[in-house]
């Protein structure tokens, strides 16, 4: 990005030019791949004469003036629909834009689109898109993750430069893995949640999504920052990038936990994920194993308080305000109607579940334990940032499964086994790709910190990026 | 694990309407996903309090200026049936809960 | 009844007189056009996140130490969760398991005697907006119409123990408790405009074991209203128990042109609000010191300034008491006495002549007011005469002094005057004097009268009647003085 960002200040390229490449990538390409669901073609011309004139001038609002952005359909943006790929939502234009959409456009970036999820945000692989499926680049017969799976396959493909998703129990990370792309989920706190549509309020951040590590980094100190219209968004949450970084890991100690190399993941993906940790302590890190004990129960508390707080995110689609309606005699019969007909299988599913757990009759046995096993998975990382400076696993289990492979909900739920846990206790954690399984799919490693150590996943991100292509150009990977 | 009638009861709570065919399927997945989540249910928590926020962010509050309201219109705009100024449902038969 | 001892709770919701809303920055304002007062916030759009105003928990604070409570440092907000289409989120955020406040108490005078009332939490919550139905009824409209200015508007709500026993005894607990909200600002407490609202719960327990059934009453517009519905609810309760039937635990509502309660419809199932902590929202962590300070700000509490009336200026009961029910009116009576005017005096002319103008919308200043308070007490003006300068004082902005030399109004109390028309208002009268000496002494006040009328309303009422039981008891010999 930072070539590109030469290019458009010396001139080489126009932000017009560079957002007509991306347009045409998209006319060409998206049919069937399918990452898109809305391009605004004439909103990011607009945008993008903009950012030339302001460059001519001498006056660009930020170094990547005029380099074109995707945005997921889970956050609002004026003048396009933002519909969360569900049919409750179809044609829904959001009054004002998300406070990470105000950064992007106060930095010159031209919106291509929205990129396609899975409904609400709910899935690990974006077939549960009201609209349509989204293919994984790398292999159109396979997903490519969910639920930000339309933005990481456009950026895989080419279709942008970069992107923004979201990520709740993994949703950044998992497609980002599946897709050969770094994706980052940032400190929870440390991203305005301010026109994101609520999924877990108390998981929920958008991150970047970008080829590498330093982009990633880039687009992520663009929408970093605190909001006062956010509550919990963090005071000091700024992100500043660091003029250089040190060039090797000599003083930082990494963590490998054993529960996250189990039986469940498949052997190339330990294999090359341990490759990786070989090339951390190539760059002078001093790793160590660690335990994570109560992590085999991060799946199921993640799922017990995502399904409780969406069930009650999600009430609010009653077709009174905004929305679907669909007719009916009575107030009672038209928020059903409405609600059968918006939501389709999956969101149903997870508000059925997560109402249950909520009743009072369930509440202390599944809401509240859930809670509390929070607390132990949390503290089990504290106690883990007390003796490491960096927690490495798989991102995923395995990689890009096929799309309507995996029909059991359950089994999908199961992606996000190794993600959900730095959601559960807010910590950062940074994806990037660390080599492909026999059939050519990517893996993805996964690199966890400490609250408010984004830098240090970026810093170590890029070095292991680095060392990674030294190896693949050596034959070593 | 989840009965019959606990499915249907939850179906009302969230305002779903279930076919047959969904009542029975999410029966199973429920139950599925119940008895998976049953080792998470025995972990011993006694003296573990529980936690809803990892933010760090302290207790947040906004001094008590009026700030612009977004024009009628605006307000408006997504509505499916607005009149006069009103959003407008058909007519609603209870006493709110 | 006499058999069943009555145990009231009441369920209170106040709305906070705040500028703006709870969680948004919305003006809190009314006659606005429908839905021109809403942001994301208060409408609920997707993506919209609620910021909690200062000012609605300052208030909330205050209120609740005006209330005695203890106000809990840490306390959390939370989510109850229903459908309905005046709640744009589908939850409504509110505080549940950790509330802002608990354990506080309210006492006041029921008939005489001091009655107390605990509090058994205060919190704070969001309002709804506006449901505008459009037929008269629920059941027989076509349509509603939804009005969201008011949604989002802070109120609190407060929660007593069932130690009210009897519904003249809750109307006073609740007339107290809006004085004491009144005194510390937080709210204008009008249950017309729905600024204060209230819910009952009541039931009956025998000696036996009978009863003890609780049954909460809604809908509650008025004060009159509350007491009513629980009298007639305490009735229909006893006759049920009489006839050794069982009360069923449910939700009525009180009719008010029937005049009776009567079972809520459509109430299938007790809901399940699935209350859980507020994500949106990190805990409330108040400073002890800010609790303090804010602690210091309140006023002088109705009871205490009550009891101090009586207690330091030797008030009646009546006198304090209307003139604490009315801050107004005790604070202009604070400044009257502050200006050196004897309190009794200034409490009469204050809680019975001025505040009758005061209500009509006539005001006097309390310098003002002391001057034609001096007036009256030099003897300068007749009582009577005080009373019509007070009017066009009222009326007219003009200061006692001026209006007296105006309308030449001083008092007479020329003895020798006075005895002159005394004199002659006797002789004009003779077979009336035969009647008083014969024993009709009441008709003393007629003379009076009639001596007044003389004067115009002038003289001195007191002196007149002095020297017309001199004259009386004198003699018969009322001959004009020979000059």
């Amino acid at each position: 990005m930072n070539e590109l960002a030469q290019k458009l200040s010396t001139g080489q390229v126009t932000s017009v030019e560079l957002v007509e490449y991306y347009l045409d990538q998209i006319r060409s390409r998206d049919g069937e791949i399918g990452a898109f669901l809305h391009v605004d073609e004439q909103g990011a011309l607009e945008s993008a004469r903009a950012a030339d004139a302001r460059r001519r001038a001498g006056r660009p609002l930020s170094p990547w003036d005029g380099i074109p952005v995707a945005v997921k359909d889970n956050i609002c943006t004026v003048g396009m629909p933002t519909t969360c790929a569900s049919r409750m939502l179809r044609g829904y234009y959001s009054p004002f834009d998300a406070e990470v959409v105000e950064r992007l456009k106060q930095a010159g970036l031209p919106i291509l689109g929205k990129t396609n999820l899975d409904e609400f945000a709910m899935g690990s692989s974006t077939e549960y898109s009201a609209y349509h499926v989204t293919r994984n680049p790398h292999d159109l017969s396979r997903v490519p993750g969910g639920s930000s799976g339309g933005s990481a396959a456009a950026v895989a493909a080419g279709l942008a430069p970069w992107a923004l998703g979201t990520d709740t129990g993994g949703s950044i990370r998992q497609p980002a893995a599946f897709c050969g792309i770094v994706g980052f989920k940032p400190t929870y706190g440390r991203v305005s949640r301010w026109g994101l549509v609520a999924l877990a309020s108390s998981m929920d951040q958008i991150g970047p999504m970008a080829a590498t590590v330093e982009d990633a980094e880039a687009l992520f100190s663009l929408i970093a920052g605190g909001d006062h219209r956010d509550s919990t968004s963090a005071p000091q949450a700024e992100y500043v990038l660091p003029e250089e970084i040190p060039d090797c890991l000599e003083g930082v100690r990494v963590g490998v936990p054993e529960e996250f190399f189990g039986n469940g993941v498949a052997e190339e993906v330990a294999a090359k994920v341990k490759a990786a940790v070989k090339l951390l302590e190539g760059l002078g890190a001093e790793v160590r194993p660690i335990s994570l004990p109560h992590s085999t129960y991060a799946i199921d508390t993640y799922l017990t308080l995502v399904t409780a707080e969406a069930s009650s995110n999600l009430a609010r689609y009653d077709g009174v305000r905004y929305g679907l309606r669909v007719a009916a005699a009575d107030a009672a019969a038209m928020f059903k109607q409405t609600r059968t007909q918006g939501f389709g299988h999956e969101v149903k599913r997870r508000i059925m579940l997560g109402t249950y757990v909520l009743t009072a009759s369930h509440h202390e046995a599944y809401y509240q334990q859930a809670c509390k096993v929070r607390a132990l998975i949390t503290q089990d990382l504290e106690n883990a940032f007390r003796q490491v400076h960096l927690i490495v696993t798989p991102t995923t289990p395995s990689t890009a499964f096929r799309i309507g492979e995996k029909q059991d909900p359950l089994q999908m739920y199961l992606s996000d086994q190794f993600t959900a846990t730095a959601n559960l206790a807010g910590v950062p954690a940074l994806t990037m790709p660390c080599g492909r399984d026999k059939l050519g799919l990517p893996i993805g490693v996964q690199l966890m910190a400490d609250h408010f150590q984004d830098g240090l996943l970026f810093t170590a991100g890029r070095l292991l990026e680095r060392a990674l292509k030294e190896a693949e150009a050596v034959g070593q990977l | 694990m989840i009965s019959r009638s606990e499915v249907i009861r939850m179906a009302e709570l969230a305002r779903l309407e279930l076919s047959e065919a969904e009542i029975v399927q999410y029966q199973e997945d429920l139950n599925r996903f119940l008895r998976s989540g049953a080792a998470l249910r025995q972990v011993d928590t006694s003296g573990v309090d529980l936690i809803t926020y990892v933010g760090r962010a302290p207790t947040r509050m906004r001094a008590d200026h009026v700030e612009p309201s977004l024009p009628q219109a605006k307000a408006l705009s997504n509505g499916p049936q607005v009149v006069d100024g009103y959003f407008r449902v058909p007519r609603v038969m209870e006493d709110a809960e | 009844m006499g058999n069943y001892e009555v145990r009231i709770g009441l369920e209170i919701h106040v709305e906070l007189a705040t500028k703006t809303k709870i969680f948004c920055g919305c003006a809190v304002a009314f006659g606005a056009p429908p839905n021109s007062l809403c942001c994301p916030v208060c409408l609920g759009l997707p993506g919209s996140l609620p910021v909690l105003n200062r000012a609605a928990v300052q208030y909330a604070v205050r209120a609740a130490l005006a209330l005695k409570c203890s106000v809990n440092l840490y306390s959390e907000f939370a989510r109850k969760n229903y459908f309905y289409p005046d709640l744009p989120k589908a939850f409504q955020i509110t505080q549940h398991d950790k509330p802002l406040a608990e354990n506080g108490a309210v006492q006041y005078y029921l008939d005489g005697a001091l009655m107390e009332t605990r509090i058994t939490r205060l919190h704070l919550e969001e309002e709804a907006g506006k449901l505008i139905h459009s037929g008269e009824s629920i059941v027989g409209s076509e349509y509603t119409s939804v009005d969201y200015n008011r949604a989002g508007i802070p109120l609190i709500e407060i929660v007593t123990a069932p130690d009210i026993s009897s519904p003249a005894q809750a109307r006073a607990f609740l007339e107290q408790l809006r004085l004491i909200l009144q005194y510390t600002g937080v709210s204008d407490c009008r249950m017309e405009r729905g600024s204060l609202r209230c819910d009952a719960n009541i039931s009956l327990h025998g000696a036996e074991g009978q009863g003890g059934v609780r049954v909460e009453i809604k809908n509650l517009n008025s004060f009159r209203a509350l007491e009513r519905a629980l009298a007639f609810e305490a009735e229909r309760q006893a006759d049920v128990l009489d006839r050794g039937g069982v009360i069923l635990a449910e939700t009525r509502t009180w009719d008010e042109r029937a005049q009776k309660t009567v079972r809520m419809r459509g109430k299938a199932s007790t809901p399940d609000y699935r209350y859980f902590p507020e994500p949106d929202l990190p805990p409330l962590q108040l400073d002890a010191h800010w609790v303090a300070e804010l602690k210091e700000t309140l006023p002088e509490l109705p009871l205490a300034r009550e009891e101090r009336y009586q207690r330091d200026y030797g008030l009646t009961p009546y006198d304090a008491g209307v003139l604490v029910r009315a801050p107004h009116l005790a604070q202009l009576f604070e400044a009257v006495v502050a200006l050196g005017h004897e309190p009794r005096l200034a409490a009469n002319w204050i809680s019975v002549e001025y505040a009758r103008h005061w209500r009509q919308g006539g005001t006097v200043a309390a310098e003002q007011l002391g001057e034609l308070l001096t007036l009256v007490a030099a003897g300068e003006i007749s009582g009577t005469q005080a009373k019509s300068v007070l009017e066009a004082m009222a009326r007219t902005g003009r200061s006692a002094k001026e209006i007296v030399a105006a309308e030449g109004l001083t008092v007479i109390a020329d003895r020798e005057y006075l005895v002159e028309l005394a004199r002659r208002v006797l002789r004009e009268n003779q077979a009336l004097v035969e009647r008083y000496l014969a024993g009709e002494q009441r008709l003393l006040g007629f003379f009076v009268g009639q001596v007044m009328r003389e004067t115009g309303g002038r003289a001195e009422p007191k002196l007149v009647n002095e020297l017309l039981v001199q004259e009386l008891a004198a003699g018969r010999n009322w001959q004009p003085r020979a000059e």
